[in-house]
């Protein structure tokens, strides 16, 4: 176990009337890494946040910072601020009381903690409005407030409890651009929970994929992009298409399943006769429309085009079951023209991947 | 990365946030609430039928009594009555020919005040406790009613209901008496007293008290309270700093209540002050059976004038709007 960093080590959390909120959680988060805890509502993250930051205890297991047991250590107590869900600024006081609040608690004098805090202030632009009170700001500022209130203390780790869920999609867009660049500035340990695949891959050093209770897979966004470990995590990272099947076989290194949509060839190794499932990635399939291969190929309806941008994403139907791939930009047009009519989707046995059962 | 390129980045996106912002700004949430609130317009038929009700009401059982005061003590007092036809300001002289009627108002200010700051001291901690401590919904709901119950009971039941407790042969008579010994005779101003008012009267509107401060205490976001603990708050530091400060609209709502009820108290103050204490009110009563009307209505409106300044300095003083 490392001596650095935060540390939880079998950490379970049962509610009363025997509801399991966090399973058998093992985690070691390095000083100054970026972790996103990612994962639907009622998946244990938000309580497992809770238990880092103080506000819950685990029914088992031990929190350790930098080698210290955290475990019965009052939240006041421990290196660790959050910035909670709705931000839990306190009306009453003014932004720089608010920012104040912390040092104010730790007993610093009015003078250095104002110092302190206007410069905290100014770290998250909003000198301008350090009299106003919380519900005279907007909702980015008031988050940007939240911020300052948390960095002033100088915690060795920052809680985002959802920091972007109030946020309309062009400023969560841009906050997660200024959130990165200044934990980046700061080297501090940010622990950041959210629902959205796409923030948690645009902003983690690692995710940490919660479900039903328990850690599903932790790795970098690439890697759980392009090699999720379970259907829990292929379905929930998004633009994956799963197959179910029965192994029938192998060839060379690969396992050839045989699924409701033909036979499937993916990397790997499984016993015959075993049931087993296979991802591949939306960016990796391939549209045509010739006709279907006898491996790794659907005929599949192409319902409907969604033009992204830097791409195109296309909603299939497979058999009345959702199928989606990504082609580039450039074939919009062609692509656009094939709505409605049924088209050839193929892959590489390389791009898909075997799932543990 | 290098830290140079980090700054850089940084500025970038502060600079586009800037640009976003400008779009949620609060000026123009607060254009857009406008907006929305005049947005299609309602038929003025249709706000006519909503502001009727309140306004016949306010016209019927507030401002024509008032109206009819204030006229009531401009009127000359004659023998059988008053008479409608000659103003004059004399029953506002006589009210202050003796100092009867300074002297009381100046008392019944300050039992008011006396009154609203007990039930205040009183009246926290129990709502604080309802609402904060009681963790169950059921629990809370169930307690509160039983705080609620010296209400239910009749008005004169409950002012009664102290003569056991603080009358000549009371229990704490009794107690002083034959079991201490420090007195020889029950002593009689334990109920025909000041005290006694002010002990009864805080029994009877501490409920005014601790119903606000409940519900303002109830419905405060925990967030706030977790986001203290957790800058390093201590519970009592937590408490001066976040809960109580939350807590004061309601403090106020509850000291209004209990100031304005207090004020113009009667039934109180002539049932346990047996006479020998009097307030505003009763004095209006005593003036109201001489018969002197216009007197009465004098010292009436002299009271509404009070209870108005004081609702006043209590939301000035206060800055309801600025808490919350």
């Amino acid at each position: 176990m490392s001596d650095t960093g935060l540390v939880l080590k079998d950490v379970y959390r049962i509610f009363p009337g025997d509801v399991t909120a966090v399973s058998d959680v093992n985690l070691e988060i390095a000083n100054g890494e970026y972790v996103v805890f990612l994962g639907p509502s009622g998946c244990g993250k938000t309580t497992t946040l809770r238990i880092i930051a103080g506000h819950d205890e685990p029914s088992s297991g031990t929190v350790t910072i930098d080698g210290e047991l955290m475990n019965g250590v009052s939240p006041a107590k421990r290196p660790i601020t959050t910035v909670f869900q709705h931000y839990a600024l306190f009306p009453h006081k003014s932004v720089l009381n608010n920012v104040a609040f912390g040092l104010k608690m730790q007993g610093v004098d009015k003078a250095e903690r104002e110092t302190q805090a206007k410069a905290a202030i100014e770290l998250v632009g909003l000198t301008k409005f350090m009299d106003r009170k919380p519900r005279e700001l907007s909702g980015g500022q008031q988050q940007r407030v939240a911020l300052a209130r948390v960095l002033v203390t100088r915690p060795k780790a920052i809680l985002l409890d959802e920091p972007l869920g109030g946020l309309d999609r062009l400023l969560q867009m841009k906050m997660r651009v200024e959130l990165r660049a200044l934990q980046r500035e700061l080297g501090i340990t940010f622990i950041h929970v959210t629902h959205n695949q796409e923030e948690a891959l645009s902003m983690a050093d690692r995710i940490v994929v919660m479900g039903d209770a328990i850690v599903q897979q932790v790795g970098t966004p690439e890697h759980l992009a392009r090699h999720p470990r379970n259907e829990f995590v292929a379905s929930f990272m998004g633009d994956n298409n799963v197959f179910h099947g029965t192994v029938s076989g192998s060839n060379g290194g690969n396992v050839i399943i045989d699924t409701d949509y033909g036979k499937v060839e993916v990397e790997g190794s499984a016993a015959s006769g075993s049931t087993a499932s296979m991802a591949i990635r939306a960016a990796a399939v391939k549209i045509s429309t010739d006709a279907a291969p006898a491996t790794n190929g659907v005929r599949v309806r192409l319902d409907f085009a969604e033009y992204l941008g830097d791409s195109v994403k296309l909603h299939m139907d497979l058999d009345g079951k959702p199928f989606i791939a990504k082609v580039p930009e450039d074939r919009y047009a062609e692509v656009r023209a094939l709505e409605g009519k049924d088209v050839t989707a193929t892959w590489a046995a390389e791009d898909g991947h075997l799932l543990e059962q | 990365m290098s830290s140079n390129d980090n700054h850089h980045a940084m500025d970038e996106a502060r600079a586009e946030v800037a640009s976003a912002e400008a779009l949620e700004s609060p000026e123009v949430v607060k254009a857009a609430t406008v907006a929305a609130t005049t947005g299609p317009r309602r038929s003025p038929l249709v706000t006519l039928a909503w502001i009727t009700p309140g306004t016949i009401w306010l016209l019927l059982f507030l401002i024509a009594p008032l109206v009819m005061i204030l006229l009531v003590s401009v009127w000359n007092r004659t023998p059988t009555g008053f008479d409608a036809f000659a103003f004059s300001v004399d029953s506002y002289g006589r009210l202050f020919q003796t100092s009867v009627f300074a002297t009381t108002l100046r008392d019944t200010i300050f039992r008011a005040i006396l009154v609203t700051l007990l039930c205040v001291l009183i009246g926290y901690p129990i709502a604080y406790y309802l609402a904060r401590c009681v963790k169950a919904v059921k629990f809370q709901i169930a307690l509160f009613i039983v705080v609620l119950a010296p209400f239910w009971v009749a008005y004169i039941v409950r002012i009664v209901a102290w003569n056991p407790v603080l009358g000549r042969q009371g229990v704490i008579n009794y107690f002083l008496v034959e079991i201490v010994g420090i007195v020889d005779e029950p002593i009689d101003a334990l109920y025909f007293s000041s005290l006694a008012v002010t002990i009864v009267l805080i029994q009877v509107y501490v409920l005014f008290m601790v119903t606000p401060i409940f519900f303002q205490l109830a419905t405060l976001d925990n967030a706030s309270i977790e986001a203290a603990r957790d800058l390093g708050a201590t519970p009592a530091k937590t408490f001066r700093e976040v809960v109580f400060p939350l807590s004061l609209p309601g403090v106020l709502i509850g000291c209004i209540f209990v100031f304005v009820l207090v004020m113009g108290e009667f039934t109180t103050v002539r049932l346990i002050g047996g006479g020998t204490i009097q307030s505003v009110g009763t004095l209006v009563y005593d003036y109201y059976k001489l018969p002197d009307l216009p007197a009465a209505a004098a010292g009436a409106t002299i009271l509404v004038a009070v209870m108005t300044v004081g609702v006043a300095v209590l939301l000035r003083f206060s800055k309801i709007r600025e808490v919350v």
